[in-house]
């Protein structure tokens, strides 16, 4: 339903164009081989499991969605309505690719899974998000993980 | 999620994201991310085709094995096969969007959504899994909810602890949800597109949004008028009126 050239062009522009914090540094974190690699992802869906807190508004911080999460337990609360849905609806890996993710752990493509994977909501203010995103980093690190697959929508 | 990136990284987590649009992710420069050519809200492709997923998050994932950064930005080499509009595929039995007086839209509203129970039923049965739930409302309350704010209302919140416009927005949500859904059942395979064209254009509960958000933006209540104005409707199905 909505490519970026799908959407009219002052908010195709408007996305393209976010405003975005300039970072003075490049980070560059390099780990061991991908079979040996402990792997969380983080969305920025919206994502939040039935019966916690969804956000409301554009809330900068994040919700836990621990590993055993079910798919029928998984719901969006993303501020936005310019962005397809129903891929979300029929399949979770489409935005979440826990079970994706769980397949390659399991052939040993990847290390593991880690126990807890993460959502924000994208269109909150970057710089409102960064003592949250830092605090996730002890989380993460606490759960070995290593690595982590950004996932937008 | 650029941004998020460049955090994770600084505290020392290896990162790789999925860029959906190319070119904000130039601007924020992240340390390695793989641009795919998919809708919004569609990073890991198609549903319900595991292989495309896994290429996808494969390709992503491969991103870490480069030895020199940052910054990578590849792309991804196939596009989604379910943007393609599905021939077999027929909108669901339900009103139609003839109703122009506020009354008559939050009736057709109401009554679509009863209309679609059964398809909705058969979604949850096909799929073990449904995204309603939002609101904490039945469906047939939200729906209740909506209309009254469609009628002109402004009902109170039933729900302690959210606003009535934060509720309003989060019952539509759920509208929408249970619609898409229960328009999606059975075998054919419909693409965005399709399912957008039909509740959007065609439907009652879409005639009644696109009326909620009119009346919304009249309101002397700016968080209703912030609502009505960017989280009813999206962007690209506004209609233009004089």
């Amino acid at each position: 339903m909505a490519r970026l050239t799908d959407l009219p062009p002052a908010q195709a522009k408007r996305l393209a164009e976010a405003e975005c914090p300039n970072f003075d540094m490049r980070p560059w974190v390099t780990g061991p081989a991908l079979s040996r690699r402990r792997v969380a992802i983080v969305s920025s869906a919206g994502l939040f499991v039935r019966g916690e807190v969804p956000f409301r508004g554009r809330d900068a911080d994040y919700r836990a969605i621990p590993s055993e999460t079910q798919p029928d337990q998984l719901l969006t609360s993303h501020i936005s309505v310019n962005f397809d849905r129903t891929g979300l609806q029929e399949d979770w890996n489409v935005v979440f690719p826990l079970d994706r993710l769980k397949e390659l752990a399991g052939e040993g493509t990847v290390g593991s899974v880690a126990a807890t994977h993460y959502s924000f909501m994208g269109a909150s203010d970057p710089l409102e998000m960064e003592p949250h995103a830092r605090q996730l980093a002890s989380r993460l690190k606490n759960d070995r993980v290593d690595t982590v697959i950004l996932a937008p929508v | 999620m650029g941004a998020l990136g460049h955090y994770l990284e600084e505290e020392g987590i290896a990162t790789v994201g999925i860029s959906l649009i190319r070119p904000q992710t130039e601007n924020t420069k992240p340390p390695r991310a793989l641009w795919v050519p998919f809708e919004l809200g569609r990073p890991f492709g198609p549903p319900a085709d595991p292989g495309f997923q896994r290429r996808v998050l494969l390709a992503a994932l491969r991103l870490l094995e480069h030895e020199r950064g940052p910054v990578i930005i590849e792309d991804f080499p196939g596009d989604d096969p379910r943007a393609q509009p599905h021939s077999a595929w027929q909108p669901p039995v339900s009103a139609t969007a003839a109703a122009k007086d506020a009354r008559a839209l939050a009736e057709g509203l109401e009554d679509g959504i009863s209309r679609l129970e059964d398809s909705h039923r058969g979604w949850v049965e096909q799929n073990h899994r449904t995204t309603v739930g939002l609101s904490g409302l039945k469906i047939s309350e939200a729906a209740r909810y909506v209309a009254e704010w469609v009628r002109g209302k402004s009902p109170p919140s039933p729900r302690e602890g959210y606003s009535a416009p934060l509720l309003m927005r989060f019952a539509v949500d759920d509208l929408k949800a249970f619609c898409l859904e229960a328009a999606a059942a059975g075998t054919a395979r419909p693409s965005s597109r399709q399912l957008g064209d039909w509740f959007w254009e065609e439907s009652a509960i879409g005639a009644a949004l696109h009326a909620l958000r009119e009346r919304c933006l009249a309101s002397e209540d700016e968080r209703v008028k912030l609502i009505a104005g960017n989280f009813i409707v999206p962007a690209a199905r506004v209609r233009i009126t004089n």
